[in-house]
């Protein structure tokens, strides 16, 4: 504390009152002293006039803005007593000071400003020690230099006849300037000062309370400030900014937000901290920013122009300043986003402390005023943050509000925007439905709603009650009317698709179409509606009226991807493989970078141009992967002994190439070595838990430049190389897996776990359904090219290349069905059907929904013979899913059934036939037809073969469902 | 176009062409007093077809390209009309394409993507922590930082990549543009502060057309130019926003509020959160805010007042802040047997959304458990926790600077005031005493418990704990860290185990 030793107990005591303003107590203690010391009566006079002027002032606070208007008869006796105290000349010398302080003070209240000035400047403040001076004096020379600053501002410059200085002529313009500089030094001072004052009086009353013996004192009131020492803290940075001087009402804010906190300045610090982040996110750009510990520009473009002469530098220095916050590795923001977003947490954390948490009618106002505090605090991190696309932070922010956001729209809605924008799906949903109770009539927030439950969710029963919502809203609904619709008919198309009953399917299909109509009819100018009505009339097999609408969309969306990505499978469809692949060509000279479209020209390629070129178009592929997804982890590149590497440096065809097979010494050691950490994760026991090696790249399946978040020390560390670190790469996906959200889930696949579950998603994408949200993750789209070459090299008749590109896929994602077909399939090629048969029964037992493995597993069990075997495990399965699963899964039933069925009975067959919705896959009819032949039943086969010819015919060369449908 | 402006505009490009390198930044600076050239090149952009525009684009670019950052500025002015000449020509699909505007859109581009040594920029902040001291705050005094995961794995400072790194671009494609013109939109907003208002009238207009053209709203607005829609993206749309904010808040209200209504239109068609997001924070933000119009000097909207610095929250209503005192009285008072009630106080206290998982949530029984337990503690414990303070302060005199130790002596104290604050709340005086004992010695207790289990063995429960015993959220949160992330200063904490209890409060 202070090295004053003023001797007696009393003194002391005294001492503490002033500095806790206790001034009810005063009159008891000079009392006391009185009794004491005759001495003392003229301290005692100025403990009793001070105390006097304090309680009238509390009792009459002065107003912001407003002036004290004239004497005023209470005062008179303060006065009274301060001349007494000053009359007979016994005081001390320090005394003599606060006495004159005081009546200065008094000089202002009464409205006497140029007497205050006299007193003030005969005092000479800037003399005045702070060094070892006691608490209260602190205050009390904090208020003055605020006093001082407020009489100078009321009192013109020249002479007391102006009676604003404004009107000053231009010939007194400088002496304006440099008044104004005295004003705002004044604040600065007072400010200041007042910020030690509060430091130390909060450290002697921490300290008081410590040493006072067991019995605490009265507890401290939460102290206020009074009306000098906040203008004096806040009066310079509002002068600063009323001048349009933003760089020094920066400077000042900060100078104030340095200093180290007491628990009076606390409102003070959540309100400039808040005022300051507006200004950083309203006024400031990343160019004008300098970071509070540099000097700021002379020049800023922040500064209003008209005043840029006027800047005055910081031109006073105090023997005491109040403690800052020092220390080692103290964070200091380097960007006006860092700052904003720092400001913003901390006045974040003190408004949520102060959430009135009653719902009690009396307490209206304060919740009210709690609630107001806190909504600017979170909007404006929702500006700072959502400018910086941290969505999953600032879901989190959000989630703090809800003890404030009881019936309040704004902040549920800003959760479920927030919740929806970082990929939570799940919650965003349930969220958005308290939003919807609260907010009715809002059509975008059911539409937000099903968006979720068709894309990420797959909730089809969610997404069409949603659905209803708005359309039920009817004309209310206005433009969102048609996307209602649209988004029912979406909800129906999906259903369809998964639908297991023909006719259910049927009905939904009929009902999708129904809504695309309608919303094509409300909203003619809309593209996807045309495009939606189009793809469903395609699914449906409608090819020319498909035509007609896509068409359609593309007149009124031109570069529409997946208009032209339909309009080039409708052709396929028609068999016009050439005109196809120009269509495939033209999207491509607009989306170059679009797998899904590669994908399918690979396809119309070999059927078109033969199997060199769609080659080619693998390896292309593969170039674009890597300069798009290596760009992200830019150390990775220069060190290939991958496939991938030498297939792009390789300069011949890619089937030109030699490709290496398994004997290359370096690339077994490499698999077997690294790969065993993998391969150990065997279908049957997938990982439940993969150690979440601190996911270094965190991709989400937005665009893959964007998020991706790494932590400052170690430079972004490459994503492990398909080659030499395949284990970390596997729990790499797998923690990808994992945590995204975003991932779109199978119906079918619930009953397995969540990783097979992603995984076989993972894999069942590469074939019917296509990324959901632009590009999927870099390694699954590199797997699919991988798996597409394999396809390109199986119809060659080349099983060692197949063999390659499917173990590099098999590298990347060894629990695939994919994979495991693909393997399957070269095992045909290589005439090995018991292996054949083995590998398709994995990749069933991982997806069995896959109708490919199925029609090819259908056509080995045919061959091996092996009827009997099978008859039992598929008509328990039959039984079991007969109602439940997808329509594929049917087909291959029916078709492997068939097989057994038609030895056993052939009236059987046919009623399963006919209780399934007929599958467009031809060649699983097809496969039918072979089997039945063979067994010799020659009507049968005949209506199989009628049947793929029919679908055949109007066979797109890839589903039609690649296309995402989605909101 | 008059044929004035065409010669001023002529001039212009002449005169750069002629100019020594010495005296770039000074014809830089002499740019600003050409008053009728900003407004002429705008007519040449507006008309498209204007022999002007190519050597004009070229021009701008060579600006651009001169590094000299008044130059950059002056050619980025420019940038939302060039963007909107550029997608309107698109939209409209017309053969005459304006090649030159795409080629010095995609110029800046690429020059910016990459830095001086021709790698690929990557553009990044650190999101701050406010476990973390830092420039205006010190950890301890936060005391209610609820213990989510999110925290966790925030915990200190990760610095995030916000944009980059991108591909170089040769030609605009359906799939790039807006890749392209959102990036071009952040370099636009990061010199935003310099960017005159026609600019950021512009920059309004163009985003009101974009975001309407070719729906219902068009004919609101009365704009006639191209009828096609426009495809945008979400983050293309926030870029927009938040240069629209700032010309709200920097004059333009009238331009900015329309534009900003007109882009949450088209988000709210689209479905897309994140503008929503963002636009709705902005419109809410600027509710009660009284924005100035464009006044004669241009004073820019911020206005700063005095605010009173006392709470405007009365005393008596119960906030999270006092209802730890209300928690700690029913402790008291209630006997144990309910701790479902317990944890949703706590649930509310600190915000934790009742998460899924479930996991985590373990019931906060241990808690009650210990305060009464160790209630006979209570003095020694405060004995103790005094010599802790003491220790420490003695510490700080002969270390000097060791000011971790002191500031966390200070918050101690601190704490104490306010628990005797929040206990006199809720209490009638002359219970104040004991209720004060009692709390003092159950979070000494409780938090010497957790720091010597913590010492031992980092048990898991420690944060399960920790989440739900949220008065030491910030003590424990240290002490778990400590074992994430072992700092130079752990050693230091441990001779004073009291300093840590206070911090929350």
């Amino acid at each position: 504390m202070t090295a004053r030793k003023s001797g007696s107990r009393l003194e002391t005591e005294i001492e503490r009152c002033r500095s806790e303003t206790q001034w009810d107590k005063i009159p008891e203690l000079v009392r006391q002293l009185s009794a004491k010391l005759i001495s003392n009566d003229d301290l005692g006079e100025l403990l009793l006039g001070e105390c006097k002027l304090q309680t009238y002032l509390k009792e009459n606070p002065i107003k912001q803005g407003a002036s004290p208007r004239g004497p005023r008869p209470k005062l008179v006796e303060v006065r009274k007593h301060l001349t007494a105290a000053l009359d007979r000349g016994n005081l001390k010398a320090d005394y003599i000071q606060e006495a004159s302080l005081l009546i200065a003070k008094l000089c202002y209240v009464e409205g006497e400003y140029s007497d205050a000035l006299s007193h003030y400047n005969r005092l000479s403040l800037d003399d005045m020690q702070l060094v070892g001076a006691p608490v209260y004096r602190l205050s009390m020379i904090a208020e003055a230099y605020a006093t001082k600053g407020l009489c100078l501002e009321k009192v013109p410059v020249a002479s007391p006849a102006l009676s604003n200085k404004n009107t000053g002529s231009p010939a007194s313009s400088r002496s304006t300037t440099d008044r104004e500089q005295d004003i705002i030094t004044c604040y600065e001072k007072s400010g200041d000062i007042a910020l030690l004052y509060l430091q130390e009086a909060e450290k002697a009353l921490s300290a008081g309370i410590q040493n006072r013996s067991p019995k605490p004192g009265p507890t401290a009131q939460d102290q206020e400030l009074g009306f000098f020492l906040e203008t004096g803290l806040q009066r310079a940075h509002v002068i600063h900014f009323k001048n349009g001087n933003l760089t020094k009402g920066v400077g000042r804010f900060r100078e104030i937000l340095r200093a180290v906190e007491t628990r009076t300045t606390q409102n003070l610090r959540m309100t400039i901290a808040r005022q300051l982040a507006e200004i950083l996110l309203r006024g400031m750009c990343e160019q004008s920013y300098w970071s509070p510990l540099e000097d700021p520009p002379t020049v800023s473009p922040l500064d209003d122009p008209t005043r840029q002469g006027h800047i005055h530098t910081k031109n006073y220095s105090l023997s005491r300043r109040p403690r800052v916050y020092t220390g080692e590795n103290l964070f200091c923001p380097q960007e006006n986003t860092e700052e904003a977003l720092l400001l913003l947490l901390i006045s974040e954390s003190m408004a949520n402390r102060d959430a009135v948490l009653s719902r009690i009618p009396e307490h209206n106002n304060d919740r009210i005023i709690s609630l107001q505090s806190a909504s600017v605090v979170y909007d404006l991190l929702t500006i700072a943050l959502g400018r910086r696309g941290q969505y999953e932070m600032l879901s989190e922010c959000l989630e703090r509000a809800m003890k404030f956001a009881f019936e309040e729209f704004h902040l549920w809605y800003q959760l479920a925007l927030s919740l929806m924008a970082a990929g939570k799906s799940a919650r965003a949903v349930k969220v958005l439905k308290e939003c919807i109770r609260l907010k009715p009539d809002d059509p975008t927030i059911p539409l937000l709603a099903v968006k979720l439950c068709i894309g990420p969710l797959h909730w089809m029963d969610e997404g069409e009650c949603f659905a209803k919502m708005v359309i039920d809203m009817g004309e209310k609904a206005a433009e969102f009317r048609a996307k209602g619709y649209l988004a029912i008919g979406l909800v129906y198309s999906l259903k369809a698709t998964d639908a297991s009953l023909r006719s259910t399917q049927e009905e939904y299909q009929r009902k999708a179409l129904g809504a695309f109509q309608r919303a094509q009819s409300l909203s003619s100018t809309d593209h996807l509606a045309a495009f939606y009505l189009a793809l469903q009339l395609a699914v449906s097999r409608q090819i020319p009226e498909a035509l007609g609408y896509v068409r359609q969309a593309l007149q009124l969306q031109g570069d529409d991807v997946h208009s032209l990505h339909l309009l080039a499978l409708l052709l396929s469809a028609q068999k016009h493989y050439h005109d196809a692949l120009n269509i495939i060509e033209m999207a491509l000279s607009e989306y170059p970078e679009n797998f899904n479209l590669l994908y399918t020209k690979v396809k119309l390629e070999a059927m078109c141009s033969g199997p060199e070129e769609a080659l080619l178009t693998c390896k292309h592929m593969l170039q674009i992967w890597k300069s798009f997804y290596n760009l992200t982890n830019p150390s990775d590149s220069g060190r290939g002994s991958s496939l991938l590497d030498r297939a792009i440096a390789d300069r011949r065809q890619l089937n030109a190439m030699t490709l290496p097979d398994f004997s290359d010494p370096e690339t077994v050691s490499g698999s077997s070595s690294s790969y065993s950490g993998s391969e150990t994760v065997s279908p049957t026991s997938p990982p439940t838990s993969p150690s979440p090696p601190s996911p270094v790249f965190i991709f989400h399946s937005s665009p893959p430049s964007k998020n991706v978040s790494f932590r400052p020390p170690p430079p972004p560390a490459p994503p492990p190389r398909p080659t030499k670190t395949r284990n970390r790469s596997l729990s790499n996906h797998m923690t990808f897996l994992q945590f995204s959200s975003n991932w779109s889930l199978h119906a079918t696949s619930i009953a397995a776990s969540r990783v097979e579950q992603a995984l076989s998603e993972v894999a069942s994408s590469l074939q019917s359904s296509a990324p959901k949200h632009g590009p999927l993750h870099p390694w699954l789209t590199l797997a699919q090219i991988w798996l597409h070459a394999a396809e390109v090299y199986i119809g060659m008749s080349k099983p060692a290349e197949a063999t390659a590109c499917t173990q590099e896929a098999a590298n990347l994602f060894p629990t695939s069905h994919n994979v495991l077909y693909m393997r399957g399939q070269i095992a045909e090629l290589r005439g090995n059907m018991d292996e054949a048969k083995r590998w398709y029964e994995e990749a069933l037992s991982i997806n069995p929904t896959h109708v490919k493995t199925m029609q090819r597993l259908g056509l080995i069990l045919h061959q091996l013979q092996r009827y009997s075997l099978s008859e039992k495990v598929l008509r328990d399965a039959v039984q079991v899913n007969r109602w439940v699963v997808k329509t594929q899964f049917k087909d291959f039933f029916v078709s492997t059934l068939g097989i057994i069925f038609h030895v056993v009975q052939r009236e059987q067959l046919l009623t399963l036939c006919m209780c399934v919705p007929p599958s467009t896959a031809h060649e699983v009819w097809n496969s039918l037809g072979e089997v039945l032949q063979a067994q010799g039943n020659a009507a049968a086969a005949t209506e199989c073969f009628l049947t793929a010819l029919e679908l055949e015919a109007s066979s797109p060369i890839l589903p039609f469902t690649i296309i995402p449908r989605a909101l | 176009m008059l044929a004035m402006d065409q010669g001023v505009v002529e001039e212009w490009l002449s005169e750069f062409k002629t100019l020594p390198d010495n005296a770039v930044s000074n014809y830089a600076a002499s740019l600003k007093d050409k008053g009728s050239l900003v407004p002429a090149l705008y007519k040449v952009i507006r008309e498209n077809y204007s022999d002007l525009l190519e050597p004009v684009c070229h021009q701008l670019f060579e600006f651009y390209r001169s590094g000299e950052p008044q130059l950059q500025r002056f050619t980025l002015q420019f940038l939302p009309e060039l963007l909107w000449s550029l997608l309107s020509v698109s939209a409209a699909r017309d053969p005459h394409t304006s090649g030159c505007i795409e080629a010095l859109l995609l110029g800046i581009y690429n020059l910016e993507i990459v830095d001086k040594d021709g790698q690929s920029k990557i553009l990044s902040f650190t999101v701050p922590s406010l476990s973390k001291p830092s420039v205006y705050h010190e950890p301890s005094t936060f005391g209610s930082m609820a213990l989510t995961e999110g925290a966790l794995s925030n915990h200190g400072l990760s610095r995030v990549v916000y944009s980059g790194p991108h591909l170089q671009r040769e030609t605009f494609t359906a799939q790039n543009r807006f890749e392209v013109l959102t990036f071009l939109l952040l370099c636009y907003n990061a010199v935003l502060s310099y960017m005159t208002s026609t600019s950021l009238q512009s920059l309004c207009q163009l985003s009101s057309r974009v975001c309407i053209c070719g729906y219902p709203r068009q004919q609101m607005r009365r704009y006639k130019g191209i009828n096609a829609r426009l495809t945008v993206t979400s983050e293309f749309l926030v870029q927009l926003i938040t240069g629209i904010h700032y010309a709200l808040c920097n004059g333009e209200v009238e331009v900015g509020s329309k534009a900003l209504d007109d882009v949450l239109y088209r988000a709210q068609l689209e479905l897309f959160p994140e503008a929503l997001l963002v636009g709705n924070a902005i419109k809410s933000s600027l509710h009660g805010a009284a924005l100035k119009s464009n006044n004669k000097e241009g004073a820019r909207s911020i206005q700063v007042e005095i605010t009173p610095t006392s709470s405007r929250i009365s005393r008596n209503a119960v906030t999270s802040l006092s209802i730890r005192g209300h928690r700690w009285k029913r402790h008291d008072a209630v006997d144990l047997g309910s701790p479902d009630e317990l944890m949703d106080i706590s649930e509310v206290d600190e915000g934790v959304w009742p998460t899924g998982v479930g996991s985590d949530v373990t019931p906060p029984t241990i808690t009650i458990s210990n305060s009464v337990t160790t209630l006979n503690l209570g003095a020694k414990a405060i004995k103790k926790y005094r010599l802790g303070v003491r220790t420490s302060k003695d510490k700080d005199k002969e270390v000097g600077p060791l000011t971790t130790g002191r500031s966390a002596s200070e918050s101690v104290e601190l704490s104490i005031k306010r628990l005797a604050l929040t206990s006199s709340q809720s209490v009638p005086k002359a219970g104040a005493l004991t209720s004060l004992t009692r709390t003092a010695s159950a979070v000494f207790s409780r938090s010497f418990e957790q720091v010597t289990s913590g010492n031992s063995v980092p048990v898991p429960s420690n944060h399960t704990a920790a989440s739900e015993a949220s008065r030491y959220s910030c003590s424990l949160q240290e002490e778990s860290m400590g074992y994430l992330s072992p700092t130079p200063n752990h050693t230091q904490r441990s001779p004073s185990i009291s300093v840590h209890l206070g911090s929350d409060l």
